[in-house]
């Protein structure tokens, strides 16, 4: 009797000793849904990445492509066959074994006209993907695609399970979702949360990762706390281990917590700026967008409303990214009022008697669209008062962002406000500069045969010396025509526990905590 | 027999006229000192501003000059963007005024109309009535959401839906008291001597209403000012860089750990503007609903 109470006193003690592994991590928003092919949200991918795996993995310097279910490829010489060959120790959560033909479903699903998938161009032009045998896939291509194997790391390319999608036809990443990753769907309850369960056989982790399989973590909950405070608040109490979204203006305060420790990467691949349509009377003038550009200052807007933890931006893409062209660095437009009025005043835009520039009647009002919130708030109120001062009276028109999509691909506006995570300079020209992404994502109405070509070159490159080339000179096409106003990168900071070991922050699609493996408390 | 003097047939008249009396409440004293300084503020505000209320500076964040790092160059310190909080306090105080002012009004006057109509003439009575129970349907947030969403945001579109807001409750307002004054009999005596129904319904009817709908509107000012913040933080409202007290407190809320007095001080200015409008609209109804002369 003695001793049956002494066992139970230990084993009512024990969980304070050893802490449960189970973590909450708040976060801002939820995704619409959670099917690879549909969903684009940040929110969507940070989840996917921890429930799927794909073919190839990134390694954190966003640069090396490392294995994922694909052990090692190779690709012909025309750079229009890439062959897999895949792991043969992987399984979905359900127990059934991934072979090439899921993986060929996956991608064949991916680009199908029928799934409607915003995001097909990612996957390149391709011809067919087969299994060639159960544990080979030949991805075919009817064009070389440069970026293939960096679009396959990111969430679009989560192999998925076939009968699975059938068996949930809409229901697929809404009531659940059969991946290979190291967690596996539990229960997801819209706009609240998301639970998730560790993969107990999971053992095929990349190899940049400490641990490679199965997680530390049992369990983990994504719960969505859309105040920001609150968020911190949670961080700082303990209620949640570790998050990326927590506001710049608490990261102070956290780093002087015993409890909590902020790590953030030196890499910023998520890029915050203004794009002008080049083709309205307001902003055609390459003059008035040299100026405006001249007029911001983006290294005050980064200490005063970012408090610093942002890196201002002049570049379209961060300077550390791919392909990013060094020789423009001297080049970039830095804030100079002065010089920005001089061109205006150069260019004939004079000033009325209420300060505002106009010429041939037409005044320099132009209209901005951008996302309702705090982020674009305080952006757009600072890109404001800067221009006042140079005689641009820029009209902000904030939408919510169920509404700001379908605005954002009208021709109503003058200037828009946008943010976009990316993998290379490629990726992001690719996007935003071709004239068929016209009006949307290409919502500046570029429209330069020689962009198309250079982008096209750059997309078909076999070495990396012509991609480079060709990405280079499209960045020095657009930075002379001050296309954007770039305005900071954001880097991937993550507040975490002090109890948990110090993760190494990913900067793939803005997810920072990427795959959740090394995600663990401390011994 | 000796005809009675115009005199005798009066009222008892009040001792004291009803300004007097009302600032001898203590109470709407007070609360009309400081909606007139509130006012003169809002009148005055391009005047008195220190700054310029719409130039952000280098120096955010700064605390007002009562705490231990405030300065009297911002004696209310500055918001996020380094802009002038006293500054931004006049002129949001204008905006919200105004806002107040001119949907209130609008919505007075219209649905003041709508209520006489409706008990001048019974025939109308219950169409007009249906109406304004179907706008009564309409919680006033809603019908701004909804008029934002057409008209996208500013001042304007909250003024209409604040307006339309009001016009309901003051119909209902309106109705029942003319509904009463109806019933008298010098309205008979006026159809009876053939006055015209234009100036039974001005000269009679309107005159014998009015002070009641004046008491009502006042007491609605203060609610509406508070519906009309609200959308404004809800960034319905006023557009940047304008100044709203609503907005701005709605602004100061990501700094609300880190530097409180950005949200606070707008805040604290609308709870001032309303209760004194609530205190003053009580107090004038004491003093001039006749019904409640004692």
């Amino acid at each position: 009797m003695k001793r049956l109470t002494l066992t139970a006193a230990v084993a009512l003690a024990l969980p304070a000793f050893a802490q449960a592994a189970e973590i909450t991590i708040v976060r801002e928003v939820d995704s619409n849904n959670y099917d690879p092919h549909r969903a684009v949200a940040r929110a969507a991918a940070e989840v996917l990445f921890m429930l799927g795996d794909t073919l190839v993995s990134l390694n954190p310097d966003m640069q090396t492509i490392e294995p994922g279910v694909a052990k090692s490829w190779e690709v012909s010489e025309d750079g229009l066959t890439y062959t897999f060959n895949l792991r043969e120790d992987v399984y979905f959560c359900d127990g059934k074994q991934m072979t090439a033909e899921d993986v060929a479903y996956s991608i064949t699903r991916w680009v199908d006209p029928e799934t409607k998938s915003p995001v097909a161009w990612r996957a390149g032009d391709v011809e067919s993907v087969t299994a060639v045998d159960e544990f080979t896939v030949e991805y075919k291509l009817s064009e070389p695609f440069s970026e293939l194997l960096y679009q396959l790391t990111q969430s679009f390319g989560t192999i998925i399970d076939s009968t699975n999608v059938e068996a949930l036809g809409e229901d697929f990443g809404v009531s659940g979702l059969n991946g290979s990753g190291p967690f596996c769907w539990v229960e997801w309850t819209p706009r609240d949360k998301m639970i998730i369960e560790r993969h107990e056989a999971y053992s095929w982790g990349a190899p940049f990762h400490t641990n490679t399989g199965p997680a530390s973590m049992e369990r983990i909950t994504w719960q969505v706390v859309p105040e920001e405070n609150t968020r911190t608040v949670a961080v700082l109490t303990g209620q949640s281990e570790i998050t990326q979204y927590v506001p710049d203006i608490a990261l102070a305060q956290l780093r002087d917590a015993s409890t909590v420790e902020v790590v953030r990467s030196d890499l910023a691949f998520w890029t915050y700026f203004m794009g002008f349509k080049i083709d309205k009377a307001t902003v055609s003038d390459p003059a008035v967008r040299q100026a405006i550009n001249l007029a911001v200052d983006q290294t005050a807007m980064a200490e005063d409303l970012f408090f610093g933890e942002v890196e201002p931006a002049y570049s379209y893409v961060s300077q550390g990214a791919l392909d990013w062209n060094t020789s423009l660095n001297d080049t970039l437009l830095t804030y100079n009022p002065e010089e920005a009025n001089r061109i205006l005043d150069e260019a004939g835009w004079e000033r009325g008697s209420d300060g505002v520039r106009s010429k041939d009647g037409v005044r320099l009002e132009p209209i901005a669209y951008v996302f309702a919130g705090s982020t674009w708030g305080k952006i757009s109120e600072s890109v404001q008062a800067y221009l006042r001062e140079i005689g641009v009276a820029m009209d902000i028109q904030a939408f919510d962002a169920t509404v700001a999509w379908g605005r954002l691909a009208t021709q109503e506006f003058d200037m828009f406000g946008m943010s976009f995570p990316y993998v290379s300079s490629g990726d992001a020209l690719n996007l935003y500069f071709r004239s068929e992404n016209m009006p949307t994502p290409n919502r500046m109405n570029w429209n330069d045969a020689e962009t198309d070509e250079l982008l096209q070159a750059g997309k078909t490159a076999l070495d990396d010396a012509t991609r480079a080339e060709s990405y280079g000179a499209v960045l020095e096409i657009v930075h002379d025509a001050a296309v954007w106003l770039p305005l900071y990168h954001e880097p991937m900071v993550v507040a975490q526990s002090a109890d948990l070991e110090t993760v190494v922050p990913h900067n793939i699609y803005g997810a920072g905590l990427y795959k959740g493996l090394d995600l663990k408390f401390k011994e | 027999m000796s005809i009675a003097e115009p005199a005798d047939l009066d009222a008892p008249a009040p001792s004291l006229p009803w300004w007097r009396r009302l600032v001898h409440d203590p109470a709407a004293f007070v609360a009309l000192i400081v909606l007139t300084i509130v006012v003169l503020c809002a009148i005055l505000a391009p005047l008195i501003s220190p700054h310029d209320p719409y130039a952000s500076s280098r120096a955010v964040m700064q605390p007002p000059v009562w705490s231990d790092r405030g300065a009297w160059l911002h004696p209310l310190g500055t918001d996020g963007q380094g802009r002038d909080i006293l500054s931004r306090i006049f002129y949001g105080t204008r905006l919200t005024l105004l806002i107040g002012l001119v949907s209130v009004g609008l919505g007075g006057v219209l649905g003041s109309l709508l209520g006489l109509l409706a008990a001048f003439r019974p025939r109308l009575d219950p169409w007009v009535m249906r109406l304004v129970d179907v706008m009564l349907s309409f919680p006033a947030i809603l019908l701004g959401l909804a008029l934002v969403a057409v008209f996208g945001p500013g001042a304007i579109p909250v003024m209409i839906a604040l307006a339309i807001a009001t016009v309901p409750d003051c119909a209902r307002i309106a109705r029942s008291i003319a509904v009463s004054v109806m019933k008298q009999e010098y309205i008979e005596a006026g159809r009876a001597v053939g006055l015209s129904d234009l100036a039974l319904f001005t000269r009679y009817l309107l005159r014998n209403c009015i002070s009641s709908i004046l008491i009502f509107i006042s007491l609605r000012f203060g609610q509406i000012i508070l519906i009309g913040a609200a959308l404004s933080f809800l960034g319905l409202g006023a557009k940047p860089p304008q100044a709203e007290l609503g907005m701005m407190a709605a602004q100061g809320r990501d700094f609300l750990l880190f530097a409180p007095h950005i949200a606070v001080i707008p805040s604290v200015m609308i709870f001032v503007i309303v209760l004194a409008a609530n205190v003053l609209g009580d107090a004038l109804r004491d003093v001039l609903d006749p019904r409640l002369r004692s």
